[in-house]
């Protein structure tokens, strides 16, 4: 039954974008060498191309007539309940969306985008890692799949408040600029919410936070589904309208950035004069506009490199700030990882694959090739300004004892503000 | 009937069938794919989405389409690039510039142009054969390749090796009648011309379109695609 609903989702999902790249597909198993969960584990089912497979098989069936023909002469099968359990677990648990399988592939195709329909299929199924459902469960009840609710929000807020001694505008009407954190950094980096007010204070941004808009994170986004993408931005969104702001920061998150800057356009009615960026975006604004000053070589000490997330880099575009920042504080420390920019390799905890316990042995080792990249360069310190990134190398680091500080961006420049 | 017969009906009628199945099926794909609709993108750009379009094509036409651009690509997988590359570009120097071709298209468009000598399009041609033979045992031993190939993709590899290895021993006079070798080359051309628009040799059309959505879904987020 389950295959039905994949199989009829898919359909629905597939136009002119879906089929022109599934036809120019050769079928040359290119990308599966762009994929750190195949490099890592050697699985061919990871190959990128692999994960599209029931996509294309519904396409071709559908559609074609030698896919309609291949079906009546037994050469290929249609889609089971079995294929979609099986494949499931592949796309949820083996691929972070991170999308560097497009680059290497030789015709463009966009791999990630696909593997997003595919799950959207998968999602409205229901079949979808328990995991990872719980989550997305978690974040319609609660609004937040790390269990921020509005008591946890408001007493953590003032919490950090306190500990840090920075002021955090609350539901200011008429500011110009909101900005949400993810759960991620309220629950787990707590330090980087008093980075960031610091940051925009210093620059004398008008700024608020919003106590409807207090969740970022979009699970249904992770998930690929359609209706839960809509109903979390829609919160967000509401925050904004309520407040009137001109502008909406995402704070140190990658595919919360991705679901509002990227895809919120296409999906929904996206409120009108509202800008929407990505705080690495806003620091590397205030830093050529003069708005706020750095010290110079404030970490200036051992290896200092960045981590180029899937989601700000790649699929942000925010690839020159970080440098720029980084070139202020570490002129001498900074080394650059080989490949970076965006060409980097995914920390491999991202696209919901943290959040799915069962992805565990893949995760880890898909994280080796991040160690070597460390390695190689001898770095003690790795920067990155994605929160979600900065999950999996904070528990990486710690599960393979490795001797390298994980740090936040944001953080550090707040640390390097010159009053 | 002999061969003189058989050559004559394969480089006659069905060859002009064939061509016209060519067109006629190319046409169709094509028109099948654009008319499934397209959404409009709403999303404010940040950069160009044009300029990354022709950058992702000037990166895969123009200044040297098998050059891997990504860091690492080349050395992960060697056999495909080289190979892949050598077939393609083998591919055009015999069929674009050797003179046998060239008046094939000649005789078809009403104008030809100057052809390559005989021994580098012989030796180009050598080389496509081999870089096929490459690709077809690579096929076979790749585990990602194994898992992702089925009947299409090995008749896809047949049917295009049979042109190739007939155009090659015709020109050699190699071990059979020149007519027959003749006669096979051109109905294995009729079968290819059928096939193509059926298979995933058609990948030279949808190339326009995978590489303008790379190029434009980089281009838009100010990303070098």
């Amino acid at each position: 039954m389950e295959s039905q609903i994949v199989l009829d989702t898919f359909i629905k999902e597939t136009g002119g974008y879906v089929a022109s790249q599934l036809e120019a597909c050769t079928r040359c198993g290119m990308c599966a060498e762009a994929c750190h969960f195949y490099q890592a584990t050697g699985n061919p089912e990871y190959a990128p191309v692999w994960k599209i497979e029931l996509l294309k098989r519904a396409y071709e069936q559908r559609f074609t007539l030698v896919g309609k023909a291949k079906l009546l002469l037994g050469i290929d099968k249609s889609i089971t309940d079995t294929d979609i359990a099986d494949f499931s677990k592949i796309v949820y648990e083996a691929c972070t969306m991170c999308n560097k399988c497009s680059m290497v592939c030789p015709m463009g195709i966009q791999l990630g985008p696909l593997i997003h329909e595919v799950r959207s299929g998968f999602s409205e199924a229901g079949v979808v890692p328990a995991d990872l459902m719980a989550a997305v469960e978690k974040q319609v009840e609660e609004g937040s799949p790390l269990g921020v609710t509005d008591d946890v929000y408001e007493s953590r807020l003032e919490w950090v408040a306190d500990e840090w001694e920075v002021e955090l505008p609350m539901d200011v009407k008429g500011a110009d600029t909101l900005v949400i954190f993810s759960s991620i950094e309220i629950m787990k980096f707590p330090e980087n919410i008093a980075a960031i007010a610091k940051i925009l204070n210093a620059a004398g941004e008008n700024w608020t936070l919003s106590k409807k808009a207090r969740e970022v994170v979009n699970f249904g986004f992770y998930e690929g589904n359609e209706e839960r993408t809509i109903m979390f931005l829609q919160r967000v969104f509401d925050g904004a309208i309520e407040l009137g702001v001109k502008k909406i920061v995402v704070t140190e998150c990658g595919h919360a950035y991705d679901a509002l800057r990227w895809t919120s356009y296409n999906l929904m009615d996206v409120p009108k004069g509202i800008e929407i960026t990505h705080i690495v975006g806003l620091i590397g604004d205030y830093l050529r506009t003069g708005k706020i000053k750095l010290k110079e070589g404030a970490f200036n000490d051992g290896v200092v490199t960045f981590h180029d997330a899937c989601k700000i880099q790649r699929r942000g575009g925010h690839i020159k700030e970080p440098r720029e920042i980084l070139h202020v504080l570490s002129p001498d420390a900074f080394k650059e990882m080989s490949p970076s920019h965006e060409e980097s390799i995914c920390c491999g905890g991202g696209g919901g694959v943290i959040a799915i316990k069962e992805a565990d042995p893949i995760r880890y080792a898909a994280f080796g090739l991040k160690i070597d990249q460390m390695e190689k360069i001898g770095a003690t310190t790795v920067v990155m300004s994605c929160s979600n990134c900065r999950l999996q190398f904070t528990d990486c680091v710690q599960h393979f004892n490795l001797d390298v500080k994980v740090a936040g961006l944001s953080q550090m420049v707040a640390d390097a503000l010159v009053e | 009937m002999n061969w003189t017969d058989v050559l004559a009906f394969a480089r006659g009628p069905l060859f002009q069938v064939a061509l016209l199945v060519f067109i006629a099926g190319m046409a169709y794909r094509l028109v099948r794919v654009i008319f499934l609709g397209w959404q409009v993108d709403k999303v404010p750009a940040r950069g160009s989405k044009v300029g990354g379009a022709a950058i992702s094509f000037l990166k895969g036409i123009l200044i040297w389409p098998f050059v891997p651009w990504v860091k690492n690509t080349f050395k992960k997988n060697p056999v495909i690039y080289l190979a892949g590359g050598l077939f393609h570009l083998g591919l055009f120097v015999v069929l674009v510039l050797g003179t046998a071709h060239m008046l094939v298209w000649k005789s078809l468009l009403g104008f030809g142009w100057k052809t390559l000598p005989l021994p580098i399009v012989d030796w180009m041609a050598a080389v496509t054969i081999v870089a096929m033979i490459t690709l077809f045992i690579n096929r076979l031993i790749n585990p990602v390749l194994k898992l992702i190939t089925g009947p299409a993709e090995w008749a896809n590899l047949a049917i295009v090796f049979v042109p190739m290895v007939t155009g090659y021993m015709m020109t050699h006079h190699l071990w059979f009648r020149y007519e027959a070798l003749f006669s096979l080359h051109m109905l294995a051309v009729d079968v290819l011309l059928i096939w193509i628009p059926l298979s995933r040799i058609s990948h030279f059309m949808f190339y326009f379109f995978s590489k303008a959505i790379h190029g434009a879904d980089f281009g838009k987020r100010a990303v070098e695609p």
